[in-house]
């Protein structure tokens, strides 16, 4: 699968800022999207990309923290790097609570930008491989009957086929046939590897 | 010059001492005032004589008559009966209407049997009954005259007691009065103490906003062309240093970066003509006026502080055009520091003198002499530094913003030390025009 060009978002009221710090970035040939408000990148459509945010905390309208907010509540996924004049430590601890990915005081330098940027993006590249990886074996998980779920959950807990055609009320020929549906559905090269899918998926789960 | 000591602290001192004897006096008649009802009333009703001896005394009273009137008889050769009259008013005065009465009846008796012929015996003849009756009338009307004086009196003494009763009443509602006056006076002063420190607070607080805010502001108007120009300087260096370098990116960001520092010009501009902006409510400024003003702002905190304030101030001093608010700041800031300097001294007066003359050229002149701790050479010289300041609470912007003031309004600032010890502040205004009284 052919990745996407990654994307550096930057929202900022101030037209002089916004433009540095754009033309910065795309200097190392990244693309970057510019926004002069919260709302307006809101509402922009967002192409499925590696990206991350550059943010000022202190902005009119919805501040960098409320937009943090609203990003993480909607099941948004981005990385933001927060930019912020008075680095005052409370708002910089809550920004760090909510999973901001850096805080850089006003005026940045320019390659510790660069360096957060390229930071987040990787992450953020790694945690949507991990995130796509995680619901293409949820789908292939999903694919199974009822009955060849029972089965893959008594394999995954160690049993043996005669265990779980007891355990099952059936005869072990059968299991033998849903363990090779499920192994063919899960396209699961071993044992091992079933195991793995559904152990990822199992403490994944409760995040939905 | 006329030199007018300002008083104001003395005076204060002098109503507080006043204050403070008349307390000591109203303690004093206060104590008077509870005594008095305890005190034992000389005036009170004669001891009443117990019940018997009252009686047992008009018995004796009579007996003694009758043996005086025995005695004399011999000599004097007529019955002798003017004891039993004295007997009985005695009785009558001292023991009351019954032992009068026990008197009457028995110098009666004692009369028929004694002295009323035949002696001896109790037969009354014809020929003595109009004497006789004239004895008994006396004797009645002696009891009953004596015991109706003896009522009055009773009851002019019921009376004055229950005078006496009222006035110690009234006296302790007196007393009570006067100890809540006494108590709402110094609640009064307590309240009047608390409202200037309050008010102190107050103006260092307006003070200290005032500037954080001001500060605050000025330096986000001031980093965000900042930010601009690093952004935009370092995107011009990236695009330059590139393996295929941009020239059209590189000059766009550069010119980009001369316009945040336009910018950033533009904000110094801005905060400068803020600063003259907030002087054209130039008015005419009676000096002395915003002085004993201020002073009296800062009295509490100086007489809390042990600290004298003195005024010599020039009469019909020119006015000044400026703020009057601007130069109460400058004043009271002043006046602060002064207080501040003289804080920790101890082996002379702790004392401000403030001056106003006018200066040749159509100026007048202000100045604040401390006895404090006076300015060393170093610090001196950065006095007037923004931020500099030698108080472990102060930030340094007092004395910057008092002489951006003054020079605001065309005057100057300058601090010098005092030979004597601590520090004089003094700052020059062009005067405005004509004196005022």
């Amino acid at each position: 699968m052919k990745e996407a060009e990654p994307i550096v978002f930057v929202i900022d009221d101030d037209r002089m800022i916004r433009e540095g710090l754009q033309s910065l970035i795309r200097s190392v040939g990244l693309r970057v999207e510019m926004f002069a408000s919260a709302q307006e990148f809101l509402v922009a459509k967002r192409p499925d990309a590696p990206a991350c945010l550059i943010l000022d905390v202190r902005m009119p309208g919805l501040s960098g923290l409320d937009l943090q907010l609203k990003l993480s509540e909607g099941g948004i996924h981005v990385p933001i790097i927060f930019i912020t004049g008075h680095g005052d430590i409370p708002m910089s601890v809550r920004a760090m609570k909510e999973g901001a990915h850096e805080f850089l005081t006003k005026p940045v330098r320019g390659q510790d930008l660069l360096d957060a940027v390229q930071k987040a993006i990787a992450s953020d590249r790694t945690e949507r491989q991990e995130r796509a990886e995680l619901s293409e074996i949820r789908a292939r998980l999903d694919s199974l009957t009822p009955r060849e779920k029972e089965v893959l959950d008594l394999v995954v807990a160690g049993l043996l086929n005669k265990q779980i055609a007891d355990e099952l009320g059936t005869s072990e020929l059968t299991v033998k046939t849903h363990r090779a549906h499920v192994m063919q559905k899960t396209q699961a090269d071993s044992l091992a590897h079933l195991v793995r899918m559904a152990e990822k998926v199992k403490t994944t789960t409760p995040r939905k | 010059m006329r030199s007018a000591e300002s008083a104001r602290p003395s005076d204060f001192l002098a109503i507080i001492n006043d204050f403070g004897s008349l307390e000591a006096r109203s303690i004093r008649f206060g104590s008077r005032l509870d005594t008095r009802p305890e005190m034992p009333a000389s005036h009170t009703a004669p001891p009443k004589l117990p019940e018997l001896f009252r009686y047992v005394l008009a018995v004796a009273l009579v007996s003694i008559a009758l043996w005086l009137s025995l005695v004399l008889q011999v000599p004097f050769g007529n019955p002798f009966w003017f004891f039993f009259a004295i007997a009985v008013i005695a009785s009558t005065w001292f023991g009351g209407k019954g032992p009068g009465w026990v008197a009457v009846v028995l110098s009666t008796l004692v009369v028929l049997y004694y002295f009323i012929p035949p002696a001896d015996s109790f037969v009354l003849k014809p020929r003595d009954i109009p004497f006789f009756l004239t004895f008994v009338g006396c004797q009645v009307i002696a009891n009953w005259l004596i015991s109706w004086r003896r009522e009055v009196e009773d009851s002019l003494r019921r009376a004055r007691d229950g005078l006496e009763a009222r006035v110690a009443e009234r006296t302790a509602e007196l007393k009570n009065a006067n100890d809540a006056l006494l108590a709402q006076m110094a609640e009064q002063r307590r309240t009047e103490e608390a409202l200037q420190n309050t008010r102190t607070d107050l103006a260092r607080v307006v003070r200290i906003t005032t500037i954080g805010e001001l500060t605050a502001s000025i330096a986000h108007e001031v980093n965000q062309p900042l930010a601009a120009i690093v952004a935009n300087a370092d995107a011009c260096v990236a695009w330059l240093s590139r393996q295929d370098p941009n020239l059209v990116e590189a000059r766009a960001a550069a010119e980009r970066t001369t316009l945040g520092a336009t910018r950033a010009a533009e904000v110094i501009v801005r905060i400068r003509s803020l600063i003259n902006k907030a002087a054209p409510e130039k008015t005419p400024v009676r000096i002395n006026e915003i002085i004993e003003e201020t002073v009296a702002l800062i009295e509490s905190q100086a007489s809390r502080n042990n600290v004298s304030i003195a005024l010599e101030l020039m009469p019909n001093l020119p006015v000044v055009l400026g703020d009057s608010i601007q130069m109460q700041q400058v004043i009271m800031n002043l006046l602060l520091n002064g207080i501040e300097a003289t804080t920790g001294i101890t082996e002379r007066p702790r004392r401000l003198v403030i001056r106003s003359r006018t200066e040749a050229a159509s100026q007048i002149r202000v100045s604040v002499q401390d006895s404090g701790i006076g300015v060393s050479e170093e610090v001196m010289v950065r006095l007037f530094e923004p931020f500099f300041t030698t108080r472990s609470k102060g930030i340094g912007m007092g004395l910057p913003i008092s002489r951006s003031i003054v020079e605001a309004h065309g005057g100057r600032l300058w601090a010098e030390s005092n030979g004597a010890g601590g520090s004089i502040f003094q700052f020059t205004l062009p005067s405005g025009g004509g004196a005022i009284a």
